[in-house]
Formats: C-alpha cells, sequence, structure tokens
C-alpha cells in the first residue's frame, strides 16, 4: 500500500496545485460592486491547500517507508493479467463500458439485451471446449438478456415515460 | 392507511431484505436505485418506499452474514463474528431470528429517539447562523473520515475533502460564475448527486463483486427460526445499551450503520459476563450487532430531518430523495411542515413491523436467492444503474458521471480510501462554500467570530479533539494517563 500511496500523494499534490491556480484565475466581481471575500475562488483554493497538504502527508510517510521504490518487469505485468481476479475484472469493464459508449448510438432494449447476453456468455461459456454445458449457458444467457432488457424497456419506457436513450 | 398502502410497504422491505442479503448490494445502492424507480410517485409515498427499502436492507444483510461468513451490506460485517460460528454448529435459523429480534428491537428504539431529539435538535439548529453551519459542515467530513478509516483517518479526510471538491464544481450560488466548467455546458450544470452516487455505491460495487471469487452456501438448512422469550429478556440490557450507542452513531455525520456495529459489539463484550463466548456464537454478540445497526439507521434519519446532514451513506441518497421530491430537510421543515418529521417516524415504524414479520417468514424461499451466480445478477444491476441515473433527467452526461464516478469509486476501495466521506462531501459542499462566504462577507475578513460564538467554538473543539484523537502522541498519552488515573 505504500507504494500506492506514493503514486496516489503525487496525484494529489498536481491535483491541488491545479485547484489552486485556477482558483487564482477565477473573477473576484470586485468590478461589479462585489465583497471580495465572496469570490467564487476562495473555497476552492482553500480546499487545493488542504488537499495539497494532506497529499503532502502522504508523499513523506510513504518515502519513509520506502514506497517509492516502485519497479516494473515484464514478469510482474504477465502474473498481474494471468490473475483470475484481474481477467474477471476486466471482463466487466469491457463491456460495462463498451455498454456505456454505444448508448445512445443504437436502439436501447437490443443494445440492454446485447450486454446483458455478451456479459453472461463471457464468464459462463468455456471456450475452446465443445460441450451441453456451453449450450445450456447460451440459452440461458439469451433467455435472461431478452427477459432482463424486456422489463426494463417497458418498465421505464410505458411506466415511468422515461424517453430512453 | 390503506391496502396499497401496506402492499408497498411490504414489497419495499422484503426487496430491502433481498438486496441486503446479496453479498455487493449495499443499502445504500437499493436505496439510490429505489430513488430512481420512485421519482414519479407522491413525495410521501416515495419516500416511505425508500425508508422501507433502507431498513430492510439493513436487516436483510445478517442474512448472508450468518449463512455465508459474507456481510450481505457493509453494516453486517460485526454479525459475521458470531452468526456464523451459530450457523456452523447447526442453529442458522436461530441465529436468524435472534438477528431479526434485535434488528427489532433496535429499530424501535432508534425510532423512540427519532421522534423525540428530531424536533429538538431541529429547533436548537434554527439559532445556528453561516458560521455554525460552515463548522457542522468541517465537522462532518471529519468525523466521518475518523470513524469510516479509523486505521487511517488522514484517507477518510482526502476522500471528503475531494468530495467538498467536485461539489464545487459548476455553476455557484453567489454570482452564478461556472468553475472548472472549462467551457463545457454540461460541467457547467454542476456534478449531479444521484449519478455520482449510484456510480460511487453502484458500478463501483459491480466491479468489486465481479473481482472477487464465487461465493459458497454453506449451510440452507433452516430450522427453527422463531428467538426465545427468555433470550431476549436475558440480554435487556445489552439491547438497550446496543440501541442507544447505535442511534448516537447514526446520528453522526456520514459514519453510518456498520460503525454503530462494530460499537456497540464491543462495548458488548467489555459488559459481558461471558466474553470468552465473543467470537464462537455468542446470542449476547449477535443481538448487539444486529440492535447496533439497525437503531442506526433511524439515528441516521435524526440529522437529515433536523440538520439536513446525512448521518450515513443510505442517508444521503435519502436525503437527495427528499430534495428531488421537494421536501426540504433541515431546521426549517419544523416550521413548514412540522407533521413530516412524524410521518417519517409513522413510516419507519412501519417499515420495521414489517421487517419483523418478514424477517421471520419465507425464510426458507429466501435463502435460495443466494444462489444466484453474480456473473448473471451483476449485468442487470449494472443496467439499471446504466438507466437510474439517466432517467432523473433524460441526459446523457449523468450516465457518462455515473460511469466516471463508479471508476474514481472502485480505484478509491482498492486503495483502502472510504467513500462515504466523499459522498457526504459532495452532499455539503455547497453548504460549506456558501455559508464560508457569507461569514465572510457579514465580518468582513474578521475570522474571530468564526472561533468566539458559542455554537462555533464548540463545533470547532469537537473537530480539533476528533483529529487531535487519532494522533500517536495524543494516543500514547492518553493511554498513560488513564493507566495513571486507574492506579
Amino acid at each position: 500500500m505504500n507504494k500506492a500511496d506514493f503514486v496516489t500523494s503525487l496525484f494529489l499534490i498536481v491535483l491541488a496545485i491545479s485547484i489552486i491556480l485556477v482558483s487564482f484565475q477565477m473573477p473576484t466581481f470586485v468590478d461589479v460592486g462585489a465583497h471580495p471575500l465572496s469570490a467564487p475562488g476562495i473555497v476552492p483554493s482553500m480546499l487545493g491547500v488542504i488537499i495539497g497538504i494532506f497529499g503532502f502527508i502522504l508523499l513523506i510517510r510513504s518515502i519513509l517507508h520506502k514506497g517509492f521504490t516502485i519497479k516494473f518487469s515484464i514478469k510482474d505485468i504477465v502474473i498481474f493479467f494471468r490473475n483470475a481476479s484481474i481477467q474477471r475484472l476486466i471482463i466487466t469493464l469491457f463491456w460495462s463500458i463498451l455498454y456505456v459508449i454505444l448508448l445512445g448510438k443504437m436502439n436501447y432494449f437490443l443494445l440492454t439485451f446485447l450486454f446483458i447476453t455478451f456479459f453472461i456468455m463471457s464468464f459462463e461459456i468455456k471456450f475452446f471446449k465443445k460441450s451441453i454445458d456451453n449450450k445450456k449457458a447460451i440459452i440461458n444467457a439469451l433467455f435472461i438478456g431478452i427477459f432482463i432488457s424486456t422489463v426494463i424497456t417497458l418498465v421505464f419506457r410505458y411506466l415511468f415515460l422515461v424517453n430512453l436513450p | 392507511m390503506t391496502p396499497r398502502l401496506l402492499f408497498d410497504v411490504l414489497w419495499s422491505t422484503q426487496v430491502g431484505i433481498v438486496v441486503g442479503m446479496l453479498p455487493g448490494l449495499t443499502a445504500t445502492m437499493g436505496v439510490a436505485l429505489m430513488t430512481t424507480l420512485t421519482y414519479q410517485f407522491e413525495s410521501e409515498h416515495a419516500v416511505l418506499i425508500l425508508i422501507c427499502m433502507y431498513v430492510g436492507a439493513i436487516f436483510g444483510g445478517s442474512r448472508t452474514a450468518i449463512l455465508i461468513n459474507i456481510p450481505g451490506t457493509p453494516a453486517n460485517a460485526a454479525t459475521t463474528v458470531d452468526g456464523n460460528p451459530l450457523a456452523k454448529q447447526g442453529r442458522a435459523g436461530y441465529a436468524m431470528g435472534i438477528a431479526t429480534t434485535g434488528s427489532f428491537l433496535g429499530s424501535l428504539f432508534g425510532i423512540l429517539m427519532l421522534a423525540i431529539f428530531t424536533p429538538i435538535i431541529g429547533n436548537a439548529a434554527l439559532k445556528f447562523h453561516s458560521f455554525e453551519y460552515f463548522w457542522l459542515a468541517v465537522f462532518g467530513i471529519i468525523i466521518s473520515g475518523s470513524l469510516t478509516a479509523p486505521k487511517d483517518p488522514i484517507k477518510g479526510w482526502i476522500s471528503g475533502f475531494l468530495g467538498l471538491f467536485v461539489a464545487t464544481i459548476g455553476m455557484e450560488s453567489m454570482h452564478a460564475y461556472r468553475r472548472f466548467s472549462f467551457g463545457n455546458v454540461e460541467l457547467a450544470g454542476g456534478i449531479e448527486l444521484l449519478p455520482a452516487m449510484i456510480g460511487v455505491f453502484g458500478f463501483s460495487e459491480v466491479l468489486m463483486v465481479m473481482k472477487q471469487p464465487a461465493i459458497k452456501v454453506i449451510s440452507n438448512k433452516i430450522e427453527r427460526v422463531l428467538p426465545r422469550f427468555s433470550d431476549i429478556k436475558r440480554y435487556w440490557q445489552t439491547i438497550l445499551r446496543s440501541g442507544f450507542i447505535g442511534t448516537i452513531i447514526g446520528a453522526l455525520p456520514g459514519v453510518g450503520e456498520d460503525i454503530g456495529a462494530w460499537v456497540s459489539y464491543d462495548f458488548a463484550k467489555r459488559a459481558s459476563k461471558e466474553p470468552e463466548k465473543y467470537g464462537k456464537g455468542s446470542i449476547e454478540g449477535l443481538i448487539a450487532a444486529e440492535t447496533g445497526n439497525n437503531a442506526a439507521v433511524a439515528g441516521a434519519i435524526i440529522p437529515v430531518l433536523s440538520l439536513a446532514v446525512p448521518g450515513s451513506a443510505p442517508a444521503a441518497v435519502l436525503l437527495g430523495a427528499m430534495l428531488i421530491h421537494g421536501i426540504r430537510p433541515g431546521p426549517l421543515l419544523m416550521i413548514e411542515n412540522p407533521s413530516f418529521v412524524y410521518q417519517v417516524v409513522a413510516m419507519t415504524l412501519l417499515a420495521t413491523c414489517a421487517m419483523f414479520v418478514l424477517g421471520l417468514s419465507f425464510t426458507r424461499v429466501f435463502v435460495k436467492i443466494l444462489l444466484i451466480p453474480k456473473q448473471r445478477l451483476m449485468p442487470i444491476i449494472f443496467a439499471l444503474c446504466v438507466i437510474g441515473s439517466y432517467a432523473l433527467s433524460a441526459k446523457m452526461f449523468d450516465i457518462l458521471v455515473m460511469a466516471v464516478f463508479g471508476l474514481i469509486g472502485y480505484g478509491m476501495k482498492e486503495m483502502d480510501y472510504p467513500v462515504a466521506p466523499f459522498v457526504l462531501g459532495i452532499i455539503l459542499g455547497d453548504l460549506l462554500d456558501s455559508n464560508l462566504r457569507r461569514s465572510l462577507v457579514l465580518t468582513n475578513g474578521n475570522i474571530g467570530l468564526f472561533f468566539t460564538r458559542p455554537i462555533s467554538l464548540f463545533l470547532v473543539l469537537l473537530i480539533v479533539f476528533t483529529i487531535i484523537s487519532k494522533m500517536k502522541w495524543f494516543q500514547i498519552f492518553w493511554k498513560s494517563l488513564t493507566n495513571k488515573i486507574g492506579k
């Protein structure tokens, strides 16, 4: 966690400096008779300073615990991506983000059906193996996909009168 | 009271129990998704359904905690310590009965406190000026950060201040200036609370759950569920103590039911005549944890109604839902709509009764829900997160906000940053911003008044004490001091 804290602290410090710089560029509205202490940049700059201080404390702490010794090797990256948890996470991220990107670009019902079906299939089908289980998994995924996308579409379109994306 | 109302109470509480039971689906996510499903309902009706969902979900998590040793919601983490050993001893049904009764009694205690203290705190808050509101917002962030990240409070505070920063994005209230929008029209409108919350609590949970390996139900054989009256009578002191602690913890801004359960459990163990049984299937420990977390539900609603400051993450969503429905919680509620406070008390009581009845019935049927594979459930949850974020204002930008905040929430959880202070920061951001600038203008920059007004001074001292109490040198000093006094 010290290595992660080291990276996070650098991110926080950069974020804090950016917030302060942008806040100082905000208008004060003094020229239109406003009180200078009501300027829109006051609170963000104060928050920037506080986030910066916390980031600095985190940085010092991670350096004291040798969090700056970050080393990457191809072997570590391969091990990382071979981890089953990471693979499950990547598949989930892939389908979820693709679903968000395609929303509004194709029919909502069709997209939701495809998303749910492919999501389930990608976890339940044993690729490179022909088996009855795979056929069952495909039928299950298709059924769940059609049923859920129909229910969501009908409920939101006709019960809650939402113009679907 | 109409049949339709009773029906709504029953189904929404049952849905809450199911949401709470399923690992990965939290009470916050359930209340947030239900907000999108009820936003076209009448305000009182929608709030009733959300409260039922909230009460049901916090209780429902105990089922999973007992049966598979995984808390259904974070609020039930303390329940696993004694609940699961009881299940392993073949007493899963009895443990569920005890958990149901503890939750019921804890909730009743919390409701009593809700009815008594909401008007008192609300009336006291009428004396608050902008100075006090500013410090209240700071106190909320500090106490929430301290208690949700007890091992490393600095991460809790960072999370809270990042939330406050997010709240400054978009048009500010004094000069209508668009902060941090960089010419983007959508960003100029600010970050909507609900899509951000659905992302932080919904999408991030989908990612966390999918990353974890599959879980196995170790016991789904349910025998006797009804608890013995003698057990309940025997532990009446524990119930009262846990109810009181749970309510107080719940009422602290942004702290929540999980801490309520742990603190109640800890106090019960210290006061117990048989502490050696704790962790091995102690009935007393199980009662303490479940009484504490459900008492915290009603406790968390107290500051929502009286100060418009949420006591927990699900209460934050409840507050957001009230605002969406045109209800303005806060000190003026007791003047503008005093009956609403008692309506909420009645709603929580109805939800509690429904939880008790449903908790002791249909046990065998609903436990089977735990057998649904996560890869079938999570895409459905994500599709609901997407359409739920979109439904409120039909903006594609809100879906993007949900997705981005989901990734931020996931990153924070992986790095041990609690997300509750982050969301609390988004909620309290406007309160802090407008009241700080108003106070500075009123005093013409004289910050003395921030520290010399009695309530302000009290809040400042609380903040300072909360921060100092987390420092190592203070903890060593305090330990040596208490040891000396002990001798």
